[in-house]
């Protein structure tokens, strides 16, 4: 089967005033269609860089990153924003909701964003995932008015709109309590169930369990992987990593 | 408060571009401040310089011939409350040829050696010399032919035979008043040529000018040089109050047009700087927040963003005063330069006080408010949040937006606006301010080219005016009524009135094709010919408290003639004479004064008159007594000038705006970075977030378009009402054509824009990540 996403050699710097952080140091690797993958590692190991990477939020200083058909190397701003919104759902760990927006326009932006003519059909899909997720009570009220769970929903939500090839969670659970962090969770596993390619940022291996399979990062480089579901497992490589 | 005081300092210095641009508006409202007050301060300065240089007269006589003798002199000269005075003067009266002009001027004996009182300002070239047949010409008589030293002007002498002098100078005489228009321009020359050209010294006119002890005591020395000698000797006389209002008109013009737009200015500086001001507070929110936390108390904070505005507020009023200061010498420009007098204001202590301490006061006042805003911040809020809480609903607007199916980047900018609706409005107000300057200047010159373009709307309804000397007038009449061309003409007498008051001014008589004249009657009707029916300027209404349908009763050239009763039945724009003039008829002036002769005939022509062809009929010859003016420019060059300055003046205004968009762009952008980060990272490119932002500031510059329209005409009807009932002119129509209304939308729209193109283009280009990551 072909790879969706193909990272190869994939390095990035970061330069603070003379002093050059390595992030990435060369990771390759290749996400099929349907995939759910939860990226390992501690503070620092640059899993978080290379979501951005992947989502076209950043660039990177050596290697390519394909996703589907698009070379992110190749495209300038405007079209790698377009890419994102299209093709990319992110779900952050402070949420990243528009303050002064309500839940149903947070949840309708990029597919606004989109200029699609059909306003009746994106309503019906964000009425839709609201429903879904639980929260369409709240489609009116705005972002501070939820507790964190909800708000993350909310992102969940937005993530889904566009029906994005890749959806990419940057520590989703990281901010909830363990009640909220399982809910989401299983929206996520739900959504991956439903045939969703996901990749998962996370230092929680109750998190990462709930993926196929797990990569475990360590100081910019791949550092292993393993096969999802044992969280204790997973804890314990880990650990190993230290 | 050395921390404050460093904090301050650190502030001001991390945000150069935002510093500048609130020293610049700062400096620019000082500036102009500056300017008003010290025009204000000095309006009459140079007139009164030059007044004390030249020791000149507090009054003038003229004295009548024919009931004056030597020993009556100096009895006045004698009189308590007289210091000086310049002795008995000679003049009399001729026409002279400047260029293809005749005109009627007085030729003044003036000593040869420097008089004591009532010096002559030598602007060009030299004084007289003794024994030299030469003269000195008027800085009046220059104003209208634009005379050069070393030209020669062709003066008519006693027996009718014509002399060529030359004009070895210009001069300035400080009691020679244009006020109404009663005054022939001065030709000054020594008493010798005046004995040669005029050798019968029996028909000059004498005169005489008088410094007086008290110089507030004009009236009453003129009373007791009447009760002294005869009432009928003086026959008139030159306050030099008069001369002053006269010369400082110009000047109190200017401070008109400098205070009103200073006011502007000072008022675009406070929103500018509360605009910013707030800004930069909710900007630095989390800082804040840090900053109390760590230990800051919330007057410190206070201190913190007032400390940012007072600096800046104390460089900007001193570099605005300094530069007020220079060019201060200016708006005084119309006075110095009639005096050839170059004044410089002094710096005058109270003025800096004044320019420093306003400025100071509205930096404060602007800020004030801002930085309590910032001190009340929630410490744990402002930590975790970042921002102050936003506005629970959105713009209906924006829901409105929404259905429209418009864009979500529309929509948002949109919405913005209404997040921080302070802060839209006040850089809305500013934008409205800048939009008022520049309809005030548009409208301004639409009315100006009206009243160019129809100067019946300013009472001068003819096409030209001939004036006669020595010709009849029924020949004049024979001579108009066959000219090629002249489709109509009527002819004016000017005479002389008095109320029983002792009030006096000149009577237009007038008789003729009256009917084929476009004559504009703004209250009432014009009167029926041959009856004791008159039309009155609004000058004249106002001066002597009268108003249509009430009746005037005033002595006609001297009190032999017996009264004469006017009922007037309509007011006209008068342009000459501060208004104060009356229109009759001249038949019934003619029953009184026998000696009312018209003397100026006012033609309508023909569209396709010949102006050749009828200076050829009307013998318009050197040698001819007979002078055609065509009426072509009724609106000085000043205008011109005056224009200039007030869109100068309308640019800063909109310069002004533009920082407060540019600002309040940039700083709402430092504000909301995060939430551009998020837009970005759900798929809004930069050219949208351009297009985001520029909404903000365009709906922001259609509604500052919408508003400072008719605020900007209501302005400018209001202003021009007002210099017009000071000059007695009656009501003004302000015009402004639709296309300058409709292009204004897109140009205000467009600089609005402009301001947040820089702040828009700087958001877009934020890396996500690098914004995301230092949540």
């Amino acid at each position: 089967m072909d790879a969706l996403v193909e990272i190869t050699d994939l390095k990035k710097a970061y330069q603070t005033g003379e002093v050059t952080f390595e992030a990435l140091k060369g990771v390759s690797l290749k996400l099929t269609t349907g995939d759910f993958v939860a990226i390992m590692g501690h503070s620092g190991s640059g899993k978080s860089t290379l979501l951005h990477l992947v989502g076209g939020l950043d660039r990177p200083t050596s290697g390519a990153v394909r996703v589907g058909e698009h070379e992110l190397n190749e495209m300038n701003e405007t079209a790698l924003a377009k890419f994102r919104r299209a093709h990319v759902g992110f779900v952050f760990q402070f949420f990243n909701l528009v303050e002064n927006l309500t839940v149903q326009a947070n949840v309708e932006l990029p597919a606004l964003l989109m200029n699609k003519k059909d306003r009746k059909t994106i309503r019906k899909h964000s009425d839709e995932l609201l429903q879904r997720l639980g929260i369409a009570v709240h489609s009116h009220k705005h972002p501070w008015e939820l507790s964190g769970g909800e708000q993350q929903r909310v992102a969940i939500a937005r993530a889904l709109i566009n029906h994005p090839t890749l959806l990419l969670a940057d520590e989703p659970t990281g901010n909830l309590d363990s009640t909220s962090g399982e809910e989401v969770l299983n929206i996520l596993s739900e959504c991956h169930e439903q045939g969703q390619t996901i990749l998962l940022v996370t230092h929680d291996p109750l998190a990462a369990a709930r993926a196929e399979r797990v990569l475990f990062l360590h100081d910019g480089r791949l550092a292993g992987s393993m096969a999802g579901g044992d969280a204790k497992s997973i804890a314990h490589r880990l650990t190993e990593l230290k | 408060m050395e921390a404050v005081w460093q904090k301050i300092k650190a502030d001001i210095i991390s945000r150069p571009l935002i510093s500048v641009l609130i020293l610049v508006t700062i400096t620019t409202s000082a500036t102009l401040l500056t300017l008003a007050l010290a025009t204000l301060m000095n309006v009459s300065a140079p007139y009164d310089k030059a007044f004390e240089e030249l020791n000149a007269a507090h009054v003038w006589l003229y004295f009548d011939r024919d009931r004056v003798g030597p020993r009556d002199i100096t009895r006045v000269e004698a009189l308590p409350g007289v210091v000086e005075s310049t002795g008995l003067r000679y003049s009399a009266m001729s026409r002279v040829r400047v260029g293809d002009a005749q005109v009627w001027v007085s030729l003044r004996a003036v000593p040869t050696e420097t008089p004591s009182v009532n010096r002559l300002l030598i602007q060009e070239g030299r004084d007289l010399e003794p024994y030299r047949a030469e003269l000195l010409a008027g800085k009046d008589l220059d104003d209208i032919y634009r005379l050069t030293v070393g030209e020669r002007i062709g003066i008519t002498r006693e027996d009718g035979k014509k002399v060529e002098l030359p004009v070895i100078g210009l001069a300035y005489n400080p009691m020679w008043d244009t006020y109404r228009s009663s005054q022939p321009p001065y030709v000054y020359v020594s008493e010798e040529t005046l004995r040669e050209l005029f050798p019968d010294g029996s028909t000059w006119d004498w005169s005489m000018g008088l410094r007086l002890a008290d110089p507030d005591a004009v009236d009453e020395t003129v009373a007791l040089i009447e009760e002294t000698l005869h009432s009928d000797v003086v026959e008139s006389h030159t306050d030099w109050r008069d001369v002053k209002e006269s010369a400082v008109f110009g000047a109190q013009l200017n401070f008109v047009f400098l205070g009103a737009f200073g006011l502007f200015a000072v008022l675009a500086t406070v929103l500018v700087v509360s605009s910013t001001i707030g800004s930069i507070v909710l900007s630095q929110f989390r800082q804040i927040g840090i900053l109390k936390a760590i230990g800051f108390t919330s007057p410190q904070v206070v201190w913190l963003y007032l400390g940012q505005c007072l600096v800046l507020g104390l460089i900007g009023s001193t570099l605005g005063l300094l530069l007020g200061f220079t060019l201060s010498p200016l708006p005084l420009r119309s006075i110095a330069a009639s005096l050839a007098t170059p004044y410089h204001p002094p710096l005058d202590p109270s003025l800096a006080i004044m320019v420093i301490g306003a400025m100071l006061g509205v930096v404060t006042l602007a800020s004030l408010g801002a930085a309590y805003r910032g001190a009340r911040a929630n410490i744990i809020q402002s930590i975790a949040v970042g921002a102050e809480r936003p506005r629970e609903k959105s713009f209906q607007g924006t829901e409105l937006a929404t259905r429209l199916s418009l864009s979500p980047t529309i929509t948002l900018g949109l919405n913005e606006i209404f997040v921080r609706p302070f802060r839209s409005l006040v850089t809305g107000f500013n934008l409205t301010l800048g939009v008022i300057g520049i309809v005030f200047g548009l409208a301004l010159g639409e009315t100006l080219d009206t009243y160019k373009e129809n100067p019946a709307l300013l009472g001068i309804v003819y096409d030209a005016v001939v004036t006669r000397e020595e010709a009849s007038d029924g020949k004049m009449r024979y001579l108009l009524e066959t000219a090629p061309g002249v489709e109509g003409f009527y002819s004016e007498c000017l005479v002389e009135a008095e109320t029983p008051a002792g009030q006096t001014f000149q009577v237009r008589a007038v008789e003729g094709d009256l009917e084929k004249f476009p004559f504009k009657v703004d209250q009432g009707r014009f009167f029926r010919p041959n009856t004791y029916e008159a039309i009155a300027g609004q000058g004249l209404l106002d001066w002597l408290g009268l108003e249509v349908g009430d009746d005037i009763a005033v002595t006609l050239e001297g009190k032999e003639n017996r009264p004469i009763t006017w009922r007037i039945v309509g007011q006209y724009p008068e342009a000459v004479n501060a208004g104060q003039m009356l229109m009759v008829s001249l038949p019934t002036v003619s029953r009184l004064v026998k000696q009312a002769r018209p003397d100026s005939y006012l033609l309508k022509l023909s569209p396709d008159y010949d102006s050749a062809g009828l200076k050829q009929h009307l013998d318009a010859r050197p040698s001819s007594d007979l002078n055609l003016i065509l009426v072509e420019e009724v609106i000085p060059d000043d205008v011109l000038y005056l224009e200039l300055a007030i869109f100068t003046l309308s640019g800063l205004l909109m310069g002004i705006a533009l920082v407060n968009v540019f600002n309040s762009s940039l700083l709402a952008m430092q504000e909301k970075l995060r939430t551009v980060g998020i837009l970005k990272a759900v798929g809004m490119t930069p050219a949208q977030v351009m297009t985001m932002v520029g909404v903000t500031a365009g709906f922001l510059g259609l509604l500052a378009t919408i508003l400072g329209t008719p605020i900007g005409m209501l302005f400018t009807s209001g202003l021009m009402n007002v210099l017009a009932a000071g000059y007695g002119f009656g009501r003004v129509s302000v015009t402004l054509r639709g296309i300058y209304i409709v292009c204004l939308v897109p140009v205000t729209i467009l600089i609005s824009t402009s301001g947040s193109l820089i702040p828009g283009r700087w958001a877009a280009k934020r890396s996500v990540v690098s914004v995301l990551r230092s949540e």
